[in-house]
């Protein structure tokens, strides 16, 4: 033993553990966001919990799912001092509409012979509002006729609801690419006619051929309105379906509120690993719906996406300019010592003072510059003197400013005087020398800084909220009508998503499961974000391996 | 493709050289080099003689390679380095405040102690400093590249991979690259500072055939450790000491006939 001690064996055991602590925390992290995000898309069970009457409740028969567990503790009232540990079940109902809440919490005492029982054939009905619905499809009716029941009536069911989301997605498609190009051009048009006004230069003529454009466009409306219309009668007409929930009530949902339907208990594992994937794909590809508490994430990806490769249109330029002019030109002496240390500092400065800054100076004095100068047509409506994907982006470019730079020029310190000299002697410039040799070889170091500046900007929270993050956008900072990417729209974000779900929405039980899905989602989005600068940065490295001994 | 070709050497014979009856190249008067306050170099005055190989010898920290990176004015580069003094090459004023540096950098080419290859294939080593000059035609570099490889012996070695990376020669073809390199731009003049040090003994015997063979075209200044190399590949030999030219006369005269005391010291191996 004391030759262990000796050799200092001790002092490995004790830096490895270390690490395992570090790995286990990790991976133990993960794991959780993982099982807890991803079983929300799992098709679970529903079961019968027929409940004795009790001093509180009636006897009565709550059908869901398991979703929680806990131990309640109450004061003894025959012993005080005492506890009763009473194990409960979280159990959830749905039918939110009927009960107004989706979610109980039921003792296991309380459920007859603390026994439970697998609901057969009953359905799962995913809808536009008021939640799941928990039930037994009875019969479907159309204009007044029953045109399914009995044996088949749920893929009947399965069928109508595809047929009716594909027409609503249809409908969707032209409100928000069609009619949204018409409303694009009314707008551009409006604007137009300000700028001449302004100018004192809007004649007769503009005010006509104006005039023409917008009945142009009206027609064009009220073309696609019609259709439109006829589209919503039809949706109207889809049926509804008679449910009979528990408790022997019988409730009618129109097929257009479904979103899908399925048979939890009757479900093989092939056919729940289909719905899983396909449940994920709604997430990843549907805008959320009922106070960001159900559907998708869409908008908050693609928010996060933009904004981060926006972000690093901004912040490589700046950062690397800024290392090449601080390491290769700029003089040794404690003027450029001052400038390394501020900006190191820069780095440890919280980030939510850096949105303040955003707020503070791009929003309000650029932003507001920037609308005098050049969309005084549109006041007092801003167009940049307000929060937007523009300066969100470039307050994230000066919040990740520090780590591009010193990466940088740690980067730029490690090309061998040598190859600078090559160049040099063969008649280049300093700066061609800088261009073609120089910069190249420190790719890998700018790619790493970038891998940090990613990494933290996507993650980042707090200042985003001051600079253009919102809770729910209508539209999608990146559309078909130009200029394609809307630098003075509001945007979406995962990090801010999380925040929302998690903490601000009225339905916490319903929105757990999908904070931890968000998150994992958030992790994922980052971690292959830099799965994409790090093999960029090995396949520079590979190029240069040779260089470096 | 250059008027300039590479001619086989039929032999090497320093007799009957006189630096008198010599072309001049570059002539360098009242040179003085300081670093800071130091002075590196003290009074020096020479002319180095055209299409021949002058050798600079000298213990370590005499001057010889800070002498060396006067002529491609490579000293600009240490904010600390002031020089006086005047260098003319061929009869122009180096150091001239209206000249481009980069100008005479072109016309002065320079080969490193150690290889230094740019991380880019073999082909865009050689043809980096043509694209410098703005030469984009594919034919002229394909041409060049060869003519330079060729000059440079590397041709047969490199001509099936010259879209390699250079990084995976070996050190001496790295050297003979380097020299590819240099001599694609056709300069006047070419400085060596030290080009086998860091080489094998065969890598080594390489650079000095092909010294001996470019002297054809260029004008060659080498500086060198090593006294055997200096005797072997040089005409002129200069022997400097403490930043001063203490002797500079033909290779035969000065390594078997030294006019100065501290010379003979110095190639007799009594310091050193």
């Amino acid at each position: 033993m004391k030759a262990w001690f000796n050799k200092g064996e001790h002092w490995v055991w004790f830096s490895a553990s270390a690490v395992s602590v570090a790995v286990v925390l990790v991976f133990g992290l993960l794991m959780l966001i993982a099982v807890r995000g991803l079983s929300h898309f799992w098709p679970h069970e529903v079961y019968n919990f027929e409940m004795v009457s009790t001093t509180q409740s009636a006897s009565e028969v709550v059908t869901g799912e398991i979703h929680n567990t806990r131990i309640k503790e109450f004061d003894n009232p025959e012993k005080p001092g005492y506890q009763i540990k009473e194990p409960q079940l979280l159990i959830k109902t749905g039918n939110r509409d009927l009960y107004g809440l989706d979610f109980r919490w039921i003792s296991e005492k309380d459920v007859k012979d603390q026994a439970w029982s697998i609901a057969p054939g009953i359905s799962v009905i995913e809808r536009h509002e008021w939640g799941n619905l928990y039930g037994y499809v009875e019969s479907i009716s159309k204009n007044g006729e029953i045109v399914a029941q009995g044996q088949g009536v749920e893929q009947a069911l399965t069928k109508l609801i595809a047929a009716s989301e594909k027409l609503r997605s249809e409908i969707n498609k032209i409100e928000k690419v069609d009619v949204g190009a018409i409303n694009h051009q009314l707008q551009s048009l409006r604007y137009e006619q300000r700028k001449l006004e302004m100018a004192n230069k809007f004649t007769q003529a503009d005010a006509q051929r104006i005039e023409q454009k917008k009945a142009e466009l009206e027609a064009q409306y009220q073309t696609l309105k019609a259709g439109l219309d006829q589209m919503y009668v039809a949706l109207n007409q889809q049926g509804e379906a008679t449910i009979l929930v528990s408790g022997g009530k019988q409730v009618q949902v129109p097929i257009k509120n479904m979103v899908r339907a399925w048979q939890p208990n009757e479900m093989r594992y092939d056919q729940k690993l289909g719905f899983f994937f396909g449940s994920i794909g709604h997430f990843l590809f549907d805008n959320p719906r009922e106070a960001n508490t159900e559907g998708g994430v869409f908008p908050a990806i693609v928010g996060t996406l933009t904004m981060v490769v926006l972000m690093t249109l901004f912040v490589m330029p700046m950062g690397v300019i800024a290392a090449i002019y601080m390491r290769e030109y700029a003089r040794e002496g404690w003027l450029l010592r001052l400038v390394r240390i501020s900006i190191n500092n820069l780095a440890g400065v919280p980030s939510i003072v850096f949105g303040i800054f955003g707020l503070g100076f791009f929003v309000y004095v650029l932003g507001h510059s920037i609308d005098q100068l050049f969309y005084s047509y549109a006041l007092p409506t801003p167009t940049f003197g307000t929060p937007g994907l523009l300066w969100a982006a470039l307050t994230m470019a000066l919040l990740t400013l520090p780590v591009v730079i010193v990466s940088t020029e740690e980067g730029l310190s490690r090309v061998p005087r040598a190859l600078r000299e090559g160049g040099l002697a063969l008649g280049a410039t300093r700066a061609e020398v800088i261009m073609r040799i120089v910069l190249p070889l420190t790719m890998p170091a700018i790619m790493t800084g970038l891998i940090l500046a990613i990494a933290r900007a996507a993650g980042e929270v707090a200042p985003l909220m001051l600079v253009g993050v919102v809770k729910l956008v209508s539209e999608l900072p990146v559309s078909l009508n130009a200029p394609f990417v809307h630098l003075d729209q509001k945007f979406m974000h995962l990090g801010f998503h999380i925040y929302d779900v998690g903490f601000q929405s009225p339905n916490v039980e319903a929105s757990q499961p999908l904070v931890y899905a968000t998150s994992l989602l958030l992790v994922l989005v980052i971690v292959s974000l830099n799965l994409g600068a790090i093999s960029i940065r090995n396949r520079l490295r590979e190029k240069y391996k040779a260089l470096d001994n | 493709m250059s008027e300039k070709t590479i001619s086989l050497a039929m032999g090497h014979d320093h007799r009957g050289l006189s630096l008198e009856q010599e072309k001049v190249a570059i002539e360098v008067r009242d040179w003085n080099l300081f670093y800071g306050k130091s002075q590196a170099l003290n009074n020096i005055n020479m002319d180095l003689p055209e299409n021949r190989v002058t050798a600079f010898i000298g213990p370590s920290g005499c001057g010889k390679s800070t002498l060396l990176r006067c002529f491609n004015r490579m000293n600009d580069l240490i904010d600390s380095v002031s020089v006086e003094g005047k260098m003319h090459l061929h009869g122009q004023d180096m150091y001239a405040k209206e000249l481009d540096v980069a100008e005479i950098r072109r016309r002065i080419g320079m080969v490193f102690q150690k290889p230094n290859p740019f991380p880019k294939s073999i082909y865009e080593n050689v043809a980096y400093g043509l694209r410098l000059q703005g030469v984009n035609d594919k034919k002229t570099l394909d041409d060049t590249v060869e003519w330079a490889l060729k000059g440079a012996g590397l041709w047969k070695e490199a001509k099936d991979r010259l879209n390699d990376n250079a990084l995976g020669l070996s050190g001496g073809q790295q050297q003979r690259l380097c020299i590819a390199r240099a001599i694609a731009v056709q300069p006047e003049v070419l400085l060596l500072d030290e080009p086998t040090s860091a080489l094998d003994p065969i890598s080594t015997l390489a650079i000095e055939e092909l010294i001996f063979e470019l002297k054809k075209d260029f004008t060659i200044l080498i500086v060198t450790h090593n006294m055997q190399q200096a005797a072997r590949v040089s005409d002129y030999t200069a022997f400097m000491y403490m930043g001063e030219l203490i002797e500079y006369s033909d290779t035969d005269s000065l390594f078997t006939n030294p006019q100065v005391k501290r010379t003979e010291d110095y190639i007799t191996g009594r310091y050193g």
